[in-house]
Parts: structure tokens; C-alpha cells; sequence
């Protein structure tokens, strides 16, 4: 009753079915990964030379939305077409009449310490942010008159602003050149707080 | 077992010519409709990879660091199987595609449907988000899965590579 006589005797044993079906699967998959290693390098060589290659990171439409606003506020203040500008005298009366959409370009704190009455933060420090936050104000006004501030002097906030608006398509912008520093000193009313 | 494998032979021989041909033709059927499927939804893709990467973080499964790379390559996969299968030498290897592919597809389906999301799959390029729509995709994902299986099956069995017995 021994099993030793009839394994001796036995041919050498042909690899298992087991082991032959695990070795093509094995093959087969091989395959797959080649393809998918192809795919990904042609998918990527194409991305390369795409006149709007993704980037490797995704970003949300939010996110893409928010680096499209800050990049328009961040060209270099020499490289900008120039803006239609205001003296007091007219961003006064425009003020006055409440005729126009005013907004404040400087950062926020600035904005909270004073600014002129009835007017918005779009700060341009903060430009993505504060443009979402004023979307519903600014969606219905793509034709209404719009002035943009900020402190005055050689301050370049109100014209990146303005510019970014011009591009964003509001057709009428325009910058009151003498900023907070020229409404101050002409010691007209001064709103506080975080009004946005 | 050696007996077990005379008789598999034997069972081929005596396989009916009619009935074998028809085999060949269904299988080669199959093979060219899933080979047509995935052309049309890898070409269908390529066009838009942003678009294409909005409806993949729609899901809700990939971090946004694949999410993308996802994007560009999966057009380029899907046109790959197709072109895979219906090249004689290599039609089980892309059958086998097809086949692991159409599960990563039913599963995220799956999840976004067992979630409650209201997604448009971009399986064929972009269209409008719908429910009763995921639940068809799911269905052709099933199909795609059996028809891959088959396929894949039947040149297994066979040994070799897919050649069309016309």
C-alpha cells in the first residue's frame, strides 16, 4: 500500500493546469500594464505640446476661476492700457447721486479704518475673493457706471482693478485718480467699518 | 487528467463546423463592437481633458493629484484596447483591458449612484448630468464586462491568437 514504487516509476510531472492558466494571466496582465504605460506617456507627450496643456495637479473650477481674477490684477501697472480717469469734483457728484458703482481697491483693514460712503471693498490684494463675494452686485451692473479707488498718489491698485474689470467685460470703468488721500483731505464724509 | 484532456480534444474535433463558424463569427462580432465602443469613447475624450478632468473629480473617488494625469491618459487607454483588439495577435490582451477596465468604470458608477450623486459619466465626451442615464451606463459597463469576459475566455480556451475564420 505504499505510494514510494508508483512515484518512482511516474514521468517527470508536466507544470499543473493551475500553474500554466497563472502564467498566461500573468502574460495577459503584463500586456495590460504596456498598454496603460503607453497611454499614459502618449497622454502626457500630447498634453506637453497642447496649445492648453492641464496642468499635473487638478484644480477646481473655483480654483481655476480664482488664479484666472488674480492674475488679471497682478500685470505690471506700466504694462496697462490707460483707464479712463475722474477728478473730485465728478466722483463727488457721482458719489453723492449714488449714479455710479464705487469701489475701494486698497486692502482691507485700509478699507475698515475709512472709506468713502457707499462704497465696496474689491480689494486688490484680495481681488478673487471679494469679486465672488460681490458677484451678485456686479453681475447686473455690466453696463452701469463704475469708479474705483484706492489710496491715492502713485497708488496702482484702483488701475489694476479697473483694468481687470475692463477685461472681465464691464464697458464702463473709470478710476478717481486722487484716491482716499484727495477725499480725506477735502474733509467730505467718512464711512468705517467692514462694509462689503 | 490526461485522459480529461484527450476528451476536451476529442469534444473539439467533433465539434460541428456549422456551430464552430458560428463562434467565430459571434466572437469576432463582439470583438469588433468592443472595439468600435472604445475608439468612439477614447476619441470622444480627447478633445476636451479639462472637461474630461471635471467630470473625474465629479466622482468624488481620486485625490487631485491623479485626477488629471487620470484624465490624459485614459482617452489614449480606451483608443489603445480598441486598437488592441482588433489587432489578431494581441485580441486577448485586450479583452483582458476591456474586461478590468469595465470594473474600475461599474464600480466608480456604482459608488457615485450608491452616494447620490448626479453625474454625467463622460464616458462619450460630455453630456448633461442624469440619473436614469448612470444607471444605463452602469448596465453597458455590465455588458462591456460579460462581452470582454467572453472574448477573453474563448482565445484562452483556444491558445492562441484571435484570427477570424472567413
Amino acid at each position: 500500500m505504499s505510494f514510494a514504487p508508483r512515484i518512482a516509476n511516474s514521468h517527470p510531472e508536466p507544470p499543473s493546469r493551475a500553474n500554466r492558466i497563472a502564467h498566461r494571466v500573468a502574460l495577459d496582465l503584463g500586456g495590460v500594464l504596456l498598454v496603460a504605460l503607453i497611454s499614459l506617456a502618449a497622454g502626457l507627450s500630447i498634453n506637453r505640446f497642447s496649445a492648453r496643456p492641464l496642468p499635473l495637479v487638478y484644480k477646481t473650477p473655483e480654483q481655476r476661476f480664482d488664479a484666472e481674477l488674480t492674475s488679471l490684477v497682478t500685470a505690471p501697472p506700466l504694462a496697462l492700457p490707460p483707464s479712463p480717469t475722474i477728478g473730485l469734483p465728478e466722483f463727488r457728484a457721482a458719489v453723492q447721486a449714488k449714479s455710479a458703482l464705487i469701489f475701494d481697491a486698497r486692502p482691507a483693514q485700509f478699507f475698515t479704518q475709512g472709506h468713502v460712503p457707499g462704497a465696496l471693498n474689491l480689494a486688490r490684494d484680495n481681488f478673487a475673493y471679494d469679486y465672488r463675494q460681490l458677484s451678485s452686485i456686479l453681475k447686473p451692473a455690466n453696463d452701469k457706471p463704475i469708479i474705483v479707488y484706492c489710496s491715492g498718489g502713485v497708488c496702482h491698485d484702483s488701475r489694476l482693478v479697473a483694468n481687470a474689470l475692463l477685461t472681465l467685460g464691464f464697458t464702463d470703468v473709470s478710476v478717481f485718480t486722487g484716491g482716499w488721500e484727495a477725499w480725506s483731505a477735502a474733509g467730505l464724509p467718512v464711512s468705517k467699518g467692514a462694509v462689503r | 487528467m490526461v485522459g480529461g484532456r484527450i476528451a476536451s480534444v476529442e469534444r473539439g474535433r467533433s465539434m460541428m463546423p456549422a456551430m464552430k463558424s458560428t463562434l467565430d463569427y459571434s466572437l469576432w462580432a463582439v470583438v469588433l463592437a468592443l472595439a468600435a465602443l472604445f475608439i468612439c469613447a477614447g476619441a470622444a475624450k480627447l478633445g476636451d481633458p479639462l472637461e474630461f478632468a471635471d467630470t473625474i473629480a465629479g466622482f468624488g473617488i481620486l485625490p487631485a493629484a491623479l485626477i488629471n494625469l487620470l484624465a490624459l491618459a485614459l482617452p489614449m487607454f480606451e483608443l489603445g484596447c480598441g486598437l488592441v483588439l482588433l489587432v489578431p495577435r494581441t485580441t486577448r490582451i485586450g479583452a483582458l483591458a476591456v474586461a478590468l477596465i469595465s470594473v474600475v468604470f461599474f464600480s466608480a458608477l456604482l459608488s457615485a449612484l450608491l452616494r447620490g450623486l448626479v453625474l454625467d459619466c463622460g464616458c462619450f465626451g460630455n453630456g448633461a448630468p442624469s440619473r436614469p442615464r448612470m444607471w444605463l451606463e452602469l448596465g453597458l459597463d455590465a455588458m462591456v464586462f460579460s462581452g470582454a469576459l467572453f472574448v477573453y475566455r474563448r482565445l484562452f480556451r483556444s491558445d492562441g491568437n484571435a484570427r477570424p475564420a472567413l
